[in-house]
């Protein structure tokens, strides 16, 4: 150890010094972090919610630096309301179902799976993830088609009265299942599932195997341990992967223009705002709808430990 | 105690995986269709020409290679700007911990348009040109929550007592981190390493926003599928993607695995 | 004394500061020459504009124009009109833009482009006559840009819904009807979901409702404008899903059943090149269409390259091989004779010889394009809302 000392005098003085001054050491650890996140991305984030308070010239679509309630009267309007009502109930919608379909795996992998399959599984879930997003979802717009893959099957199995009946349904439903709701709802949980399968499993790892046998031991049946024990410790994974799962769907809008019978989304408005005619202002006041939502989706989800457990 | 699942678990868990797989399935099954700009069911017949198509285009390699470039440096400022926070956050109790907590997780779970537009009207205020850039600033801002994530995870569960101990043994800081901390950390940076570049690989999102006229992958596949000729190409591109992301996918998780055993 | 001296420059501040946020429209010192090549150019294009051959070999019109002017291309896609005016306002990276007529009015207005000196552009003459001094980029006699390419929005079917009975009006689209093969068209049509499309309803009911008194589609007076706005919640219902690219609304017409929709002649090309029955008309009612200009950015970085593009972009097999590509017809009518790739048939089949029935897009002003008091017509930002409402479903 004195030779590390006396090839790098300049390098032990350092260190020595900042040994003896933490709060140093604290600055300068947090300097890029904070510049970077706090300084960067937040005043980028507030810069673009002040231009809410700005407005529009009408015709040429120029930023006028005026400060107006124009944009935010335009805002709050039923259409809007439609909008933003239509999205969070998809995302709700996608959570619940990605939470479903998420936990069989998930429990799979993390309590019956030996190392091996654990292994294989655990790349089964991460190949979609690192595919080609729009690739797949264009893939999904063949299997819903009226004359795609789904539709093919359903009539060879005598399905079709099921179908219609499904396509029939008032809000979800559509003339096909790639042009309805209910088709864009399959394709979004598709989508986010491997967001959520990876932590609850990592989650779901951390539940000792002592606990769960002790609880048997205890003479609790399978399911009484499961809900008194597996599941309260879930409950951190199950809340990280639907922060993704929330804010994902809120914002997305590529899933919306492929498939779906074009009605509007958060994320599409705000894309075609500021986009059409440029009107950030108004593109900016629309942000604050899934900033709001994700503020208050945050709060409650810490709560439950999401935020160790991403 | 049950030791082997019940058959209904086994059922729900597979279905899920198939869920997952079948549309794979499907894109692999374009790849080698007939067709050149739509889609039918049941394809008509079969070919392995686009696969020569795509290998000619050098658009295609262009972006492969910007994609990489990206993702890697992306990935390298995630973690380093990732591990500092996380150090900062671990030990000391500092005014606005939580506050900076919520900041590193927010590029990740506000939803990436939102993201996007910030960046760009950061970019055009700071007078910057998009480039590789500012490509790799939009990248690296959502990629620092995941490999923060991991590495703080990591930290939690290492005992300050080590770096205690190593100090009283005579390490100075530096060594101790590069010889004590480093090695327990490992393992998370690499997990984390490794959803980051997958997240900021595959990203079109925030990337549309902060790109000039570069093409990243995604972006060159949105662009490819708007105009329909040729269309198994972007077929054969996200092939090609899957097969060469299996192999460091496998050793990361290898390694990750044998490191969490020790 | 003092405080009057401020208030004083105060005023002057306002003053100045007020004038600098102005457009600059008062610098009239066109370029009297092309001078030296910069080494490239910059072009904010719609996708498969400006091609090189990577998608298609036959397809190259870049490759030689750089090998021959040292000017490197360099394309940047737009996906939107509003999305080109978003990209072009206050830019200094962009030189050059294909904007189409919904867009062009309002990037002269914005100050985004410059005039240009046709002086400069040897091939001006060779441009349709119709299009040269066209209203989309032609203000006071100053003209901010060269013609590209147009295109019709005509309306394309199914020609096995429709049998030996083609559909020769818009009606199968606006209203609910029980088509040739038995079986309502609801959920069976697509409409654009640009707010432009707002035209194409009030062309309808330009000759469905005369008492309106509609006579050019893209200058509404209030009412006129509610009508239409009514017409298009009615088609909601219709409408399966609204389309935006024309990727998706090929596989919707070969995968969804679709019976028929406003659409391009580009469309309905591939769609018979791959052997599906789908085949296109322009209605009796007249159909809407889109000319596209390059314009000349006011901050273009490469304004020599930029002028050598737009003289090259009247090259004849240029004008052809773009045509052929895109289904479009030329803005420079002697592309259409002997032109490989386009054939001869190539011109009439994408539309030339409707030319004179189609009311091209323009951006609608609330000064109805300068013919009227301001406030007799509803300008642009509403119909981008109403729209937006309407394809909510509101």
């Amino acid at each position: 150890m004195t030779d590390a000392s006396s090839r790098q005098p300049a390098l032990h003085r350092i260190s020595t010094y900042l040994h003896k001054r933490p709060r140093l050491r604290l600055l300068l650890l947090l300097a890029l972090p904070v510049v970077w996140l706090v300084g960067v991305y937040g005043g980028s984030l507030v810069s673009l919610l002040l231009q809410s308070f700005f407005r529009l010239n009408p015709f040429s679509g120029v930023l006028e630096r005026v400060i107006s309630l124009d944009t935010w009267r335009t805002l709050f309007t039923a259409a809007n309301n439609a909008v933003i009502m239509r999205t969070v109930g998809m995302a709700t919608a996608v959570t619940v179902a990605s939470v479903i379909l998420a936990f069989p795996l998930a429990y799979y992998m993390a309590r019956y799976a030996g190392p091996r399959v654990k292994a294989i599984l655990v790349l089964a879930v991460l190949v979609p993830l690192w595919s080609s997003y729009l690739v797949r979802v264009y893939s999904w717009k063949l299997i819903l088609a009226a004359d795609g893959i789904i539709n093919w099957f359903v009539e060879r199995l005598g399905l079709e009265g099921a179908l219609q009946a499904l396509l029939g349904a008032p809000v979800i439903g559509g003339p096909s299942l790639s042009i309805s709701l209910f088709g864009q709802f399959l394709v979004f949980v598709y989508i986010w599932l491997p967001y959520m399968i990876l932590p609850i499993h990592a989650s779901l790892e951390r539940v000792p195997r002592s606990l769960l046998e002790a609880s048997a031991d205890l003479g609790a049946r399978p399911a009484f341990t499961f809900r008194k024990v597996t599941w309260p410790m879930a409950i951190p994974g199950v809340a990280a992967g639907s922060i993704f799962t929330f804010s994902l769907t809120l914002g997305d809008y590529i899933i919306p223009t492929i498939i779906g019978d074009s009605s509007p989304f958060i994320g599409l408005a705000i894309y075609s705002y500021q986009g059409v005619a440029g009107n950030l202002p108004l593109a900016a006041a629309f942000s604050f709808i899934p900033i709001a939502v994700m503020a208050v989706y945050l709060t409650v989800v810490r709560r439950f430990g999401a935020f160790e457990a991403l | 105690m049950r030791t082997r699942a019940g058959l209904g678990l086994k059922i729900a868990a597979g279905f899920t995986l198939a869920y997952l797989h079948i549309p794979i399935i499907f894109v692999f099954l374009y790849a080698f269709t007939t067709e050149e700009a739509s889609f039918k069911f049941p394809p008509p017949g079969f070919t392995t020409a686009w696969f020569d198509v795509a290998w000619q285009n050098s658009d295609i390699r262009a972006a492969l290679g910007l994609s990489l470039r990206v993702a890697v440096v992306s990935t390298l400022v995630a973690l380093v700007v990732g591990t500092l926070a996380a150090a900062a956050v671990w030990r000391s109790n500092f005014f606005g911990r939580n506050t900076l907590s919520l900041f590193i997780i927010l590029p990740i779970a506000l939803p990436g348009i939102i993201t996007g537009i910030a960046l760009r009207s950061a970019i055009n205020l700071g007078d910057l040109s998009f480039s590789f850039w500012t490509l790799v600033i939009g990248h690296a801002t959502f990629c620092v929550a995941v490999a923060f994530n991991n590495v703080i995870a990591r930290m939690r569960r290492t005992s300050p007592n080590i770096l205690e101990a190593s100090m009283d043994l005579g390490a100075r800081g530096w060594q101790t981190f590069r010889h004590v901390l480093l090695p327990q950390l490992a393992p998370a940076m690499v997990v984390g390493g490794m959803l980051a570049f997958a997240l900021s690989f595959d990203e079109i999102i925030v990337t549309t926003f902060t790109a000039g006229n570069q093409q990243t992958l995604p972006i060159w596949i949105f662009s490819s599928l708007v105009r329909p000729r040729n269309r198994p190409v972007t077929n054969v591109v996200a092939v090609f993607v899957i097969l060469i992301t299996f192999i460091p996918i496998i050793l990361a998780q290898r390694y990750a695995q044998r490191a969490e055993e020790s | 004394m003092k405080s009057r001296a401020v208030l004083l420059l105060a005023v002057l501040a306002m003053i100045v500061a007020g004038c600098g946020s102005g457009t600059s429209d008062d610098e009239s010192d066109l370029p009297t020459e092309v001078g030296e090549g910069e080494g490239s150019v910059v072009i904010v294009a719609w996708a498969g504009y400006i091609e090189r051959g990577e998608t298609d070999p036959a397809y190259d019109w870049v490759t030689d124009f750089e090998a021959d002017t040292g000017c490197m291309v360099e394309v940047k896609t737009a996906g939107t009109s509003d999305e080109m005016v978003a990209l072009m306002t206050g830019s200094t990276e962009y030189d050059l833009v294909t904007a189409s007529g919904d867009s062009s009015l309002r990037l002269i207005a914005g100050g985004s482009v410059q005039e240009v000196n046709i002086e400069l552009i040897p091939s001006w003459d060779t441009i349709d006559e119709r299009l040269q001094n066209a209203e989309w980029h032609t203000v006071d006699g100053k003209h901010y840009g060269t013609p590209y390419s147009s295109g019709f929005n005509v309306l394309g079917y199914n020609t096995e819904v429709f049998g030996d009975a083609p559909p020769d009006s818009w009606s199968v689209v606006f209203e609910e009807t029980v088509l040739p093969d038995g079986q309502s068209n609801a959920g069976r049509v697509q409409a654009y979901d640009g707010p432009i499309y707002i035209a194409d309803a009030a062309l309808y009911l330009k000759a469905t409702q005369p008492d309106l008194g509609i006579e050019d589609p893209y200058q509404l007076n209030e009412d006129q404008y509610q009508a239409a706005l009514e017409l298009l919640r009615q088609q909601r219902e219709l409408v399966g899903r609204y389309w935006h690219d024309a990727f998706i609304q090929i596989d919707d017409f070969t995968n969804e059943g679709v019976a028929a929709s406003s659409t391009w002649p580009f469309q309905t090309n591939v769609l018979q090149f791959a052997g599906e029955p789908i085949d296109k008309v322009v209605p009796v009612e007249g159909a809407t269409g889109w000319a596209d200009t390059t314009m000349l950015a006011t901050n273009a970085p490469h304004p020599n390259c930029a002028y050598m593009w737009m003289e090259h972009s009247l090259n004849p097999k240029l004008q052809g091989d773009l045509a052929a590509w895109f289904g479009t017809v030329p803005a420079v009518p002697a592309a259409c004779e002997g032109n490989e790739l386009l054939g001869p048939d190539g011109c009439a089949n994408n539309g030339a010889e409707d030319f004179d029935e189609i009311l091209f897009w323009k951006t609608p002003t609330d000064d109805c394009n300068g013919t009227a008091e301001p406030g007799s017509c509803v300008p642009y930002y509403r119909w981008t809302t109403d729209y937006l409402a309407v394809i909510g479903g509101r």
